[in-house]
């Protein structure tokens, strides 16, 4: 394999394996159903309670 | 892992640099070397004695709180390395504009303090403030005691040895060489023991929580601790010349040896001063506003956008140099991109105060965050701005990077670390509030006047650097010498030596606050307060 060969491999799949985990990740995280656990998770800091559970 | 198996394989460890310790003490020849090793030695034996403590204590049990303890070590660790940052920075900006001031003897000569300067403040200030929030913010967002018996103890006594073998080190001229990576191998080594503790009790954390969900926040930690982990292995590798002596040799060569250094360079910014802040940010924030933040779901694509493009960035410290071209163009594109998850985390925080305002002119903690925010957009910015080619051709080299660097670690990180101060010295020591709000804004108005003091000479100093350098005269000869580009910046050295100076008489107000909280009266339980008490979070 010579340089050129992977220089031309990951400028090429490279930048599509950015975009396509870019595109995977904002589907992921804007996904309807997912709506409701991250809205829950967003109040965690919020808690009065200052006890461990475990 | 049970009690007794964690206190074995903790007294294995320490055992180990013990005899790392005694093995640098007997065949050393050099004499800063003997003396680290005696370090090693003090503090390896302090830690073999405290977990043999812990291992006859028959009382196994542990009352169901959190382990705030480990956490007021660290900020302590981190306001005194702080001071100590600050001043010798101060101290070298006033020996840039006045040489003599460093008494023309070796040990306190620029190349030997500017290393302590910048370990000091990122690694001690930083990190420190870093592992002290992290312990409290995985705790809290797991519902679970942070993992580990004796473990937290070793990893923060552990990281501050490293710190000050490295900062005690350059006066004597051990040193790598490599920036920002300066410490020998055997430092190297004591952190990497320590580093990979410090992941396996915030994972052990994580795992023993109760939420279904890891808040954001906590990724930013992992982050960062995990990339840190692969940088500092990567950048280090090197070969002793002997056990008698300091010296090491980088297994990498020439340009190789370059890019890594500023792969390793440019993620210690990426994942040490901006995820980890990002984390603090994320949590701190939202609790001292008591809103939630803004968009949860846009923190968690900015996540991805940081960790993924980061790692590709440091290629823009090497331009025009013989690394190859597609490289250097491969570092200036991800820098480019890096602005867009960079401002949405700006635009996150900044909406996540919309609505609370009214805490920006009472509360000088939230006030501390707003500029944090402020300047981490203006520095995000001014870093993608500048690995642009053509742009790096004029800024490189020149004191323009200085103000760069600058407005990111006094604006940015050290802003978000005050704000989240003074509300968790409170909260950890249990008190009412804030010793003083009013010292408290002192240090806000003192820290940004000497920012934008600091900042604003830099800019100055470097653009008229580059221009001077690159005028020439009708025969294409240079215009002016390298001695009257020095000459010219001598007004601007003097403005950026008073800015720091405010900077840290700023910084000294605020340990002088957090030190009177500190030894203050504990939590009143009825507020029998004739004046009113900010109280956190409410």
């Amino acid at each position: 394999m010579t340089h050129d060969a992977v220089l031309v491999f990951s400028k090429s799949w490279g930048a599509v394996y950015l975009l396509t985990f870019f595109i995977a990740a904002v589907v992921w995280t804007y996904w309807p159903k997912h709506k409701k656990k991250y809205d829950d998770a967003s109040n965690l800091p919020l808690e009065k309670e200052d006890k461990p559970w475990r | 892992m049970d009690r007794s198996s964690e206190h074995l394989i903790a007294i294995f460890f320490v055992v180990a640099i013990f005899i790392t310790g005694l093995v640098i003490v007997g065949m050393g020849s050099d004499s800063g070397y003997i003396l680290h090793g005696w370090l090693i030695l003090l503090v390896a034996g302090f830690g073999i004695k405290f977990i043999a403590d812990r291992m006859m204590d028959t009382d196994t049990s542990q009352a169901l709180e959190y382990n705030d303890d480990i956490i007021k070590l660290g900020i302590l660790a981190c306001f005194a390395w702080g001071i100590l940052g600050f001043f010798i920075g101060d101290w070298l900006a006033w020996q840039l504009a006045y040489p003599d001031l460093n008494g023309d003897i070796a040990w306190t000569n620029f190349g030997r303090l500017r290393p302590i300067h910048t370990t000091a403040v990122v690694f001690g200030f930083g990190g420190n403030a870093l592992m002290a929030t992290s312990f409290y913010v995985v705790q809290r967002t797991s519902h679970a005691r942070l993992a580990g018996d004796v473990t937290p103890w070793l990893v923060l006594g552990g990281y501050n040895l490293f710190v000050l073998l490295a900062a005690s080190g350059y006066p004597l001229g051990i040193t790598q060489g490599r920036e920002y990576a300066e410490p020998e191998w055997y430092a190297d080594l004591l952190l990497l023991v320590v580093w990979v503790a410090y992941l396996i009790i915030f994972l052990r954390t994580l795992a023993r929580r109760t939420e279904p969900h890891i808040y954001v926040a906590n990724w930013y930690y992992l982050a960062f601790i995990v990339v840190i982990a692969m940088l500092h292995v990567v950048n280090n590798l090197a070969i002793p010349a002997s056990f008698g002596d300091p010296k090491s040799y980088s297994l990498f060569s020439g340009v190789q040896d370059a890019m890594t250094q500023w792969w390793y360079g440019h993620n210690a910014v990426g994942f040490l001063l901006t995820a980890g802040f990002l984390g603090m940010l994320y949590y701190f924030l939202p609790k001292a506003v008591n809103r939630p933040v803004y968009s949860y779901r846009m923190s968690i694509v900015s996540f991805w956008g940081i960790t993924f493009l980061y790692l590709w960035a440091g290629s823009h410290h090497l331009h025009y140099t013989a690394l190859p071209d597609w490289v250097q163009f491969l570092g200036m594109a991800m820098s480019i991109i890096l602005l867009v998850p960079s401002w949405a985390s700006v635009f996150n925080g900044l909406l996540t105060l919309n609505g609370a305002w009214d805490k920006v002119r009472t509360d000088p903690a939230v006030r501390f965050m707003l500029v944090a925010i402020l300047f981490y957009g203006l520095s995000t910015f001014e870093g993608s701005f500048m690995a642009i080619r053509p742009v790096n051709a004029l800024s490189h080299y020149t004191d323009w990077t200085i103000g760069h660097v600058h407005a990111g670690a006094l604006g940015w990180v050290a802003f978000i670390t005050f704000g989240t101060m003074y509300k968790l010295v409170p909260w950890v020591w249990k008190r009412d509030g804030i010793y003083s709000i009013r010292l408290e804004a002192w240090h806000f108005w003192l820290a940004l006047s000497g920012t934008l003091i600091y900042v604003g000479a830099m800019w100055n100093s470097g653009i008229t650097q580059s221009l001077m350098w690159q005028t020439y005269d009708s025969d294409n000869n240079f215009l002016y010498s390298f001695m009257d580009t020095v000459d010219a910046m001598h007004p601007y050295y003097v403005a950026r030596a008073i800015g720091g100076l405010l900077y840290l008489i700023g910084a000294l107000i605020g340990a002088y606050n957090i030190y009177m909280t500190v030894r203050g009266p504990e939590r009143t339980k009825s507020r029998g307060h004739a004046e009113p008490v900010i109280v956190p979070g409410e």
